[in-house]
């Protein structure tokens, strides 16, 4: 396939192979939630972003996929070297950004097969068709191992959905679409226990060298069954601390009291 | 936005309509309407005695009643019906080969493919060129079967024992203003029988065409079904873009006897100088069955309110109704449900999309009168909203007399949200494609009551009408 | 023709000698709107808004200003039976004239006063709020006689801050043939301020031919909260009721009014609510208890001007005999008014086989993000209902009348205040006790 061939031609500059953050300053209605945050996620890492309520975490996910009520006021954000603030939404979703959102949206009257189908299609070249019978294989597959019902493919779009079930239809989405980078927003909101190892269980399948998560969240529960390999603190828009997996444990116990009173800037 | 591939394809749809032949017709009325319009068409037509009255006495309705504007559209009062021509044809009969059917009006209707469809999927077509109908053929085994489709010309003439008994009596010439014009000026239009019993397995097919400009065309439809007969209409009409304004009036008279059923289809693309005012509706006997289904997307006013009668015990009337208003376009329709008999049911669902300036209205009525027992009516209109100047308005009325009847009505306004669209886009949509999904998406459950040929066909054209309503 | 049915409603402007001195400014409306009464065309078929109306039913003639009632002291001691000490101050008016006050605790700074008395010392405050609406719903003509008329009813002034728990409550008698009253309600709730108001009204006599032409003003402001209730328990025979309401919503203020009918021969009430400022909120009710020939004819208008507003309708109509109703409702969301919540539901019961209700459910959408529905339905009392509530001991009939009245309550049980609610429940068991003895 042509595009595994230009993903290996890649690999080959291995420095531009993240996600990068720099110095990112983003607002919404004239006030600023991002002040400088800086961030890198490279290629076959899962990185997390923990942070109070208001810190700017689902500013983050918006203005990383081009949401229109955010400005961006100042800073860089590359993928794979491409400079990802210069791209359209759905540009940045075909060079492989994908997000899962917090609150997925409900799209009526249009099914889900026919939605992965017409965004499937959006990235092939002019000309291609998609092939039918290999797509619905693909996605059959793929539902099962979410546990997913089959009927699931003639209804539509998060309509009338449960919480657990839009969660899930956002990862099979991020299977289907095979991204580079995917960011979860808050992606264990919503979960009983048995349904966030499902979906747990599907990002872990998905991890890979030439995949990078984004995984935010605001409890520690989740990063039990996606486990990261560094966790980012974020607090009034910046990233306050960096440390490993068991920086989350650390949060959970003593609150985020005790990290923002520590290194908050006074 | 949209990649030139899209924008290719589109462009040719749009103007797949839009072309015109040289006007070289043999018959012209000329311009305004008065008693000698009338008798020049009945002249030609070499009508009897009781139609040219017929036409007079409709004349005089047409000249008394005043226009609706206490509730309709102010914009009916822009029709100068001393500027339009009544009358336009070539002199040529309907031939039954395409062959035969003179090279321009021949060529009109090959862009428009519609002998390409005749071979594919049609019982028989009828194609109307302005005023008269060019071609009319019906499969051979249908016409052993007793089934007569033809123009209201042949109709009436060859057919009077038929049709006179029917004729202007679902729709009575004072029922409307313009139901009263299509009576004084009526011309072209289908006509047919179904004998009892039979059931015309594939659509019978007509299409009208305008290719005058300030011209009127004013075709007449009647159909019979007989006793537990059915049969399957479609009609698609087209006309030029025309710098002035043209009007299309027509008058459908359905009439469905015991346990026959009518399916009456319209796809309507008209070009969006044409004021389109039409009168439909069906009277349906015991146990019989009349939907309409319904879609507008062209035209620059449309008033159409199809309606039934449900006249027999346990009949059922049914309106599918699509409406798509672009810029400039007014597109004013419903559906009428008159309970005429105990147990009668009837079905409305309407969906409508205004995009950009445009406007669409929906107005219906419901009556179930007094002393009857088991009526029920379902009605339900969405109106979808694509920008921040679209508008749409709805208007029922229902009336219900007695306690022995269920009647249900629901109406809502949405729009496509910025964040439905945002979340499109994320999945890698271009935000014209993440817009149109989600209008198909909004009238898919309607789209699929017509057949497969047409869906396909309004899809596009739904596409198509979206196209440069985002950004 | 029609020129000479006007005057026949009239022959003279139907205005009484008060004793008090009345502003000019007052004088001249009264004035130019007798010239407006005349020459306002009477209510046509091709009015959209009296379509399915009875038009026979305006055809009033040799109509006059009420005279002075006889037995003022037993209207007074009817009115005196209700539950008055839950109110927080009570009036009664018969034929157009203030027959008893009582004030049980109002708070300080509020103003409740007569209309005429408030004309007389608060006239420019009157002016600035008083009929300043211009019917648009079809009853143009009703309104300009009644800015004719001498008037009766209240002026109440709530100012900034102003809460009062306890309702006020009024009465309204008419008495005698052919005699006019002329009731008005102005509430004016200012900022942050709480008030509710419930107009009684009542004939003095079975089987007279009285008419009501009320017209009723009210205003919120800034985060006001004002609750208005019409409840209309004249004779069944005889009485016309004409009212018509005006509400303009100020910025996260609310509006909150009901129509309860359950008399009159025949009764048109309109309701026009403006939401005018972002954050106004307005719900309308209204319970319909329709038997004998009643007709009822209500049409309402939800107009958004403002982003960020809210509106609420349900109309519940139970119908028996030959009763007719017609209720017409238009949401209109004006260029501009995004983020608009409006609904609107009327629901009919209909408990014979010759009774009509008739449903006219408009929208007018012409602005972004806005959720707006309507609905409409009509049915009966299933045999089930029925049948289940008779396993339980109750009769058929009794039965019949506990769903129509659980049918009915469901619009008045979204009203505030405990005994508004207790007031209207009474009122509606006692009509059911009447069709049942009758």
């Amino acid at each position: 396939m042509p595009r595994k061939e230009r993903r290996n031609w890649l690999n080959f500059n291995n420095m531009s192979q993240t996600l990068n953050i720099q110095n990112l300053h983003a607002s919404v209605d004239g006030n600023e939630i991002l002040k400088g945050l800086t961030l890198e996620v490279p290629k076959g890492e899962v990185h997390a972003i923990m942070g109070p309520n208001g810190s700017g975490k689902s500013t983050l996910s918006k203005v990383l996929a081009g949401h229109e009520d955010y400005e961006v006021s100042e800073g860089l954000v590359t993928m794979d070297g491409v400079d990802l603030l210069e791209l359209e939404i759905d540009e940045r979703s075909r060079a492989g950004l994908f997000l899962a959102f917090q609150y997925p949206h409900e799209i009526p009257g249009v099914t889900n097969a026919n939605f992965l189908r017409a965004a499937l299609q959006a990235r092939l070249p002019k000309g291609e068709e998609i092939d039918a019978v290999g797509f619905y294989k693909d996605m059959y597959a793929k539902m099962d191992s979410l546990n997913m019902d089959r009927k699931f493919t003639g209804r539509a779009v998060n309509d009338g959905f449960s919480g657990g079930e839009k969660k899930r239809n956002e990862i099979l989405q991020m299977m289907m679409l095979d991204p580079n980078y995917a960011i979860l927003d808050e992606t264990d909101s919503g979960l009983d226990i048995d349904a966030l190892k499902i979906v747990a269980e599907g990002v872990n399948r998905m991890r890979s060298p030439e995949r990078g998560f984004l995984v935010i969240t605001h409890y520690q529960r989740l990063l039990d069954y996606i486990v990261p390999d560094v966790v980012h603190v974020l607090f009034d828009g910046r990233i306050i601390k960096t440390g490993g997996k068991e920086l989350a444990l650390e949060l959970e116990e003593k609150g985020y009291d005790w990290v923002t009173q520590e290194l908050a800037p006074a | 936005m949209a990649d030139s591939a899209t924008l290719e394809a589109v462009n040719i749809d749009q103007d797949a309509g839009d072309f015109t032949y040289p006007e070289d017709y043999e018959h012209d009325a000329g311009y305004g309407l008065t008693t000698e319009t009338i008798d020049y068409i009945s002249d030609i037509k070499k009508e009897a005695d009781w139609i040219r009255e017929f036409r007079h006495r409709a004349l005089k309705v047409f000249n008394d009643k005043p226009m609706p504007t206490h509730w309709a559209s102010k914009d009916l009062e822009n029709i100068v019906f001393d500027n339009i021509r009544y009358y336009l044809s070539k002199g040529q009969k309907p031939t039954r080969s395409w062959d035969e059917v003179p090279d321009d009006v021949k060529e009109t209707f090959e862009r428009l493919g519609i002998p390409e469809k005749e071979r594919k999927f049609l019982a028989g077509v009828e194609a109307q060129f302005d005023s008269e109908a060019a071609y009319s053929n019906v499969k051979e085994e249908l016409e052993k079967e007793g089934v007569i489709f033809v123009n209201s010309t042949e109709g009436l003439r060859e057919h009077p024992e038929l049709f006179r008994k029917w004729f202007g009596k679902v729709i009575p010439t004072g029922d409307n203003k313009f139901s009263a014009l299509n009576s004084a000026v009526f011309s072209g239009g289908s006509f047919i029988y179904v004998p009892p019993g039979v059931k015309v397995a594939h659509p019978l097919q007509a299409y009208f065409r305008i290719n005058a400009e300030n011209f009127g065309q004013f075709e007449r439809t009647l159909i019979i079904v007989d006793e537990g007969a059915e049969v399957t209409y479609m009609e698609g009409c087209t006309a030029p873009k025309f710098e002035t304004a043209t009007l299309h009036s027509a008058v459908v008279e359905l009439v469905a006897m015991k346990d026959a059923k009518i399916q009456y289809i319209t796809v309507q693309n008209w070009s969006n100088n044409v004021f389109n005012l039409v009168t439909k509706r069906g009277m349906a006997h015991e146990n019989a069955e009349i939907r309409w289904i319904d879609c507008n997307i062209g035209s620059r006013l449309t008033m159409k309110y199809p309606g039934v009668i449900m006249k027999g015990r346990k009949a059922r009337g049914e309106v599918i109704s699509i409406a798509l208003a672009n810029d400039g376009q007014h597109q004013d329709t419903g559906a009428k449900m008159i309970h005429a008999a105990d147990e009668t049911t009837s079905n409305v669902v309407s969906k409508s999309i205004s995009v950009g300036e445009g406007r669409s209205t929906y107005r219906g009525q419901v009556h179930i009168p007094k002393h009857l027992k088991g009526c029920k009516n379902n009605t339900e209109c969405d109106a979808l909203l694509i920008n921040s100047n679209s508008r749409t308005d709805t208007y029922p009325a229902i009336t219900v007399r007695g306690n022995q009847h269920a009647t249900q009505h629901e109406a809502s306004v949405s729009q496509v949200s910025e964040e439905q669209i945002f979340y499109m886009q994320q999945r890698g949509l271009s935000e014209g494609e993440a817009m149109s999904l989600s209008v198909n998406g909004f009238v898919n459950d309607l789209v699929r009551e017509f057949p497969m040929e047409y869906s396909v066909e309004l899809k596009r054209l739904i596409d198509m009408e979206m196209e440069g309503s985002v950004g | 023709m029609a020129q000479e049915n006007l005057v026949s409603w009239f022959a003279a402007p139907p205005v009484l000698e008060l004793g008090l001195e009345l502003p000019d400014w007052y004088h001249q409306l009264q004035e130019s709107s007798w010239q407006r009464f005349l020459t306002i065309p009477e209510p046509a078929r091709t009015d959209e808004n009296w379509r399915f109306a009875d038009l026979k039913k305006v055809q009033f003639s040799e109509l006059q200003a009420a005279r002075p009632a006889q037995n003022i002291e037993v209207l007074i001691k009817r009115a005196m039976t209700e539950r008055v000490n839950e109110f927080a101050a009570h009036f009664v008016f018969a034929n157009n004239r203030l027959v008893y006050s009582e004030i049980n605790g109002l708070p300080e700074g509020a103003v409740c006063l007569p209309i005429n008395e408030a004309l007389a010392e608060h006239g420019d405050l009157v002016r600035e709020y008083f009929m300043q609406e211009k019917g648009s719903l079809g009853g143009d003509k009703f309104s300009a006689l009644h800015a004719a008329a001498t008037l009766s009813g209240l002026f109440i002034q709530f100012p900034k801050g102003t809460t009062c728990e306890l309702p006020i409550l009024t009465h309204h008698f008419a008495s005698g043939d052919f005699n006019c009253v002329f009731p008005h309600t102005l509430v004016i709730a200012e900022d942050n301020a709480e008030v509710s108001v419930v107009d009684t009204f009542e004939t003095a006599n079975n089987d007279e031919q009285n008419i009501f032409f009320a017209n009723v003003d009210l205003v919120a402001t800034n985060g006001a909260s004002l609750q208005y209730v019409a409840l209309q328990d004249e004779s069944d025979r005889g009485p016309k009721h004409v009212q018509i309401n005006s509400s303009r919503v100020g910025r996260d203020a609310k509006i909150t009014s009901a129509f309860v009918n359950l008399g009159a021969e025949w009764i048109r009430q309109e309701s026009t609510a403006r939401m005018m400022e972002q954050g106004s909120d307005c719900q309308i009710f209204s319970a319909n208890l329709a038997n004998g020939v009643q007709e009822y004819d209500q049409r309402t208008l939800q107009s958004h001007e403002a982003q960020h507003t809210t509106s609420d309708l349900l109309f519940k109509n139970a119908l028996y005999d030959q009763s007719r109703t017609v209720f017409a409702g238009l949401i209109e969301v004006k260029p501009g008014s995004h983020h608009t919540d409006s609904y609107q539901t009327c629901r009919n019961l209909l408990g014979s086989n010759e009774a009509e209700a008739n449903a006219m459910p408009g929208l007018e959408i012409d602005a972004d993000q806005v959720k707006c529905s309507h609905g409409s339905t009509s049915g009966q009392i299933s045999d089930e209902e029925i049948f289940y509530l008779q396993a339980r001991g109750i009769d058929a009939e009794a039965a019949r009348q506990m769903i129509s009245l659980g049918f009915l309550n469901e619009s008045i049980s979204r009203l505030k205040g405990e005994a508004v609610q207790t007031y209207l429940f009474e009122r509606f068991e006692r009509k059911f006790r009447s069709l049942r003895d009758a």
